[in-house]
């Protein structure tokens, strides 16, 4: 109940945002010349960046066995849906991952499960889902290498590859 | 032990007569024998003695074939080698040597075979007999021919025709495992004979290649592979050697098969995950689990009547068996938190799966289809992952990182006899025994 409420508060704003964003993109885009915001360098660093994450869609990470969207992910997500919303021309493949943890063939499914949550949500902010694309890769894509708490959790993210 | 051995007696005075009629022994007898088998203690008593030649070449055959049968024995696990006797002939008369049944008797041999080896027409010539010692009765006799290059053939057709006269079940020779490696930098699918043998690379995706699964009569290979951006299903017709992908939006997770026309996997096109049966051609036959969150890893009773698959709809991953008339569902494990890859045993009602236990170990456990009898096989050596049975139900294959990398090993059924089954380089993973022999 009390997440229903806070996600619908979220999908305004979000509207509201987009909204700007949209307007602030129309006018950047008029200045001449301006590279293609994919091929700009990350310069972000904090939740959703990191040295894997280049584009300009930033990653979302996800607690052990669980698909579901912490409020940092879903900040993300509405930053990523901004991006979307000014690039009409973009689409992205999001990919879930998994931790090297449990078993293989599960892993696959949780990771599809992964993309296709940041997906919904995407959708549900209002990115026609013909421009999202999922895959799972489970656990043979790993990001860290290494058998620890940093790695592991490095590894459960659904990861935004613009195309 | 002494009681059992002549109930033995007794019932092998009865196989003779099938014998001479060599191979194909009636089930009902052979059930009879096995029961008996396990009652008594666990493993035959052999003594294998290098078949006879005379010339250079044949005696080299008569060298390898003796090495083929005795590893192959071995490698059942079913038999204790005893070193034969010195006076295993008895040349009381020199014009007549004949089998030493005291010397065999008095070593504790249960069963004796041996043989001779000829070249005719080029070609190897194994005749082969079988003993009850403490009979004296001939329980086998039977020729194997074939060219040099098939000696390991030769050899292990006779360890497959001994197995099946003894336990009266089908043995694992001429079965093939089909597994993933990383030999080549990214995961293909290949395949092995039964023991490890003879390596054949069946994928070049240079993608993921991932859970292969041979159809019970070996005609299809099912595999799910990245070659498309995305893990799909694909079919290989293994006579034509044409691939079929079951294309469909979504993905598709670790094939399982019914029958010879049917796999069942995991498919994401209708939005959640759900378990559907698909046909050789691609096609989907029919939609098999309607619940939501993760269904996957579907493996079958050997009549195909009842399914056993992963599923996340308590939570954690737990194993459930699901009937495929009524479409019933029971959870099957309730120890341990995180449960997954069944594997049916081809031959009764147990289930062979692996539980994620505390820290980062992974064992493989064995559970009857009713819930009762769990047996924890392997502990305290990593992680144990992908069990798979042979045909006969009496050893598993399975990964463990035991020693580092990822490997494939062998035990029997019990858990004893654990040991590394492939030698090749990077890692291996994802076995799954056939049913069928070459």
């Amino acid at each position: 109940m009390k997440k229903h409420i806070i996600n619908g508060v979220l999908v305004f704003a979000l509207m509201a945002t987009a909204g700007c964003s949209s307007s602030n993109n129309a006018a950047s885009n008029g200045s001449a010349n301006q590279p293609p915001a994919t091929t700009e360098p990350a310069l972000k660093t904090g939740y959703g960046f990191d040295q894997w994450q280049q584009g300009p869609l930033g990653d979302v990470f996800y607690e052990f066995d669980s698909s579901d969207l912490s409020p940092e992910a879903q900040q993300q997500l509405k930053d990523n849906a901004s991006w979307l919303e000014s690039n009409p021309q973009k689409g992205t493949t999001i990919e879930g991952h998994c931790d090297s943890r449990g078993t293989s063939e599960y892993n696959i499914a949780l990771g599809e499960r992964r993309s296709a949550s940041a997906k919904e949500y995407l959708v549900r902010l209002g990115i026609a889902s013909s421009r999202l694309e999922t895959v799972s890769y489970g656990e043979e894509r790993p990001f860290a290498t290494g058998e620890n708490d940093e790695a592991w959790a490095k590894n459960r993210r659904a990861h935004f590859v613009v195309k | 032990m002494r009681l059992s051995k002549n109930v033995v007696h007794l019932l092998l005075i009865l196989f003779v007569s099938l014998a001479t009629i060599p191979l194909r022994v009636s089930a009902a007898e052979t059930g009879e024998y096995i029961a008996i088998r396990k009652e008594g203690s666990g493993k035959i008593a052999i003594v294998l003695r290098q078949p006879d030649a005379k010339g250079n070449r044949e005696s080299g055959w008569a060298q390898n074939l003796d090495t083929v049968i005795h590893e192959g024995l071995a490698f059942t696990g079913l038999f204790n080698i005893l070193p034969a006797p010195l006076n295993i002939i008895d040349t009381t008369n020199p014009k007549n040597p004949v089998l030493n049944f005291g010397a065999l008797n008095s070593v504790g041999s249960e069963i004796y075979a041996g043989g001779k080896v000829t070249k005719q027409s080029g070609e190897v010539v194994l005749d082969m007999e079988v003993y009850e010692t403490l009979s004296s009765k001939q329980i086998l006799k039977k020729t194997y021919t074939g060219r040099e290059e098939q000696i390991r053939s030769i050899g292990q057709a006779f360890c497959a025709d001994l197995v099946q006269l003894l336990t009266g079940k089908k043995s694992v020779f001429g079965t093939k495992i089909a597994f993933v490696s990383t030999r080549t930098g990214t995961k293909e699918i290949y395949e092995c004979d039964f023991d490890g043998q003879n390596i054949v690379q069946l994928t070049s995706s240079r993608s993921i290649s991932l859970t292969p699964v041979f159809s019970p009569d070996g005609h299809y290979l099912a595999w799910t592979d990245f070659t498309s951006g995305r893990p799909n299903l694909y079919i290989r017709d293994l006579t034509t050697n044409k691939t079929v992908p079951a294309s469909k939006n979504g993905v598709s997770i670790d094939p399982g098969w019914r029958n010879n026309n049917e796999v069942a996997t995991t498919l994401s096109f209708e939005g959640d995950q759900e378990i559907y049966l698909i046909r050789p051609d691609g096609s989907i036959a029919q939609r098999v689990t309607r619940n939501r969150g993760i269904d996957v890893s579907p493996t079958f009773s050997p009549d195909g009547g009842k399914m056993a698959f992963v599923s996340s709809r308590n939570g954690l991953p737990q194993i459930f068996v699901q009937d495929m008339g009524s479409g019933a569902v029971r959870r099957l494990t309730f120890s341990g938190r995180y449960n997954t890859q069944p594997s049916w045993s081809p031959v009764g009602d147990k289930i062979a799966y692996t539980t994620w236990e505390n820290g980062s170990e992974i064992n493989i456990f064995v559970i009857n289809a009713d819930g009762s009898g769990l047996v924890k096989l392997t502990s305290r050596c990593r992680e144990n992952e992908s069990p798979s049975w042979s045909p006969d139900g009496d050893m598993i294959v399975f990964t463990s990182n035991r020693d580092g990398k990822k490997k494939l090993y062998v035990m029997n059924a019990s858990g004893e006899n654990q040991r590394p089954l492939v030698k090749m380089d990077g890692e291996q993973m994802q076995p799954s025994w056939s049913l069928f022999r070459k």
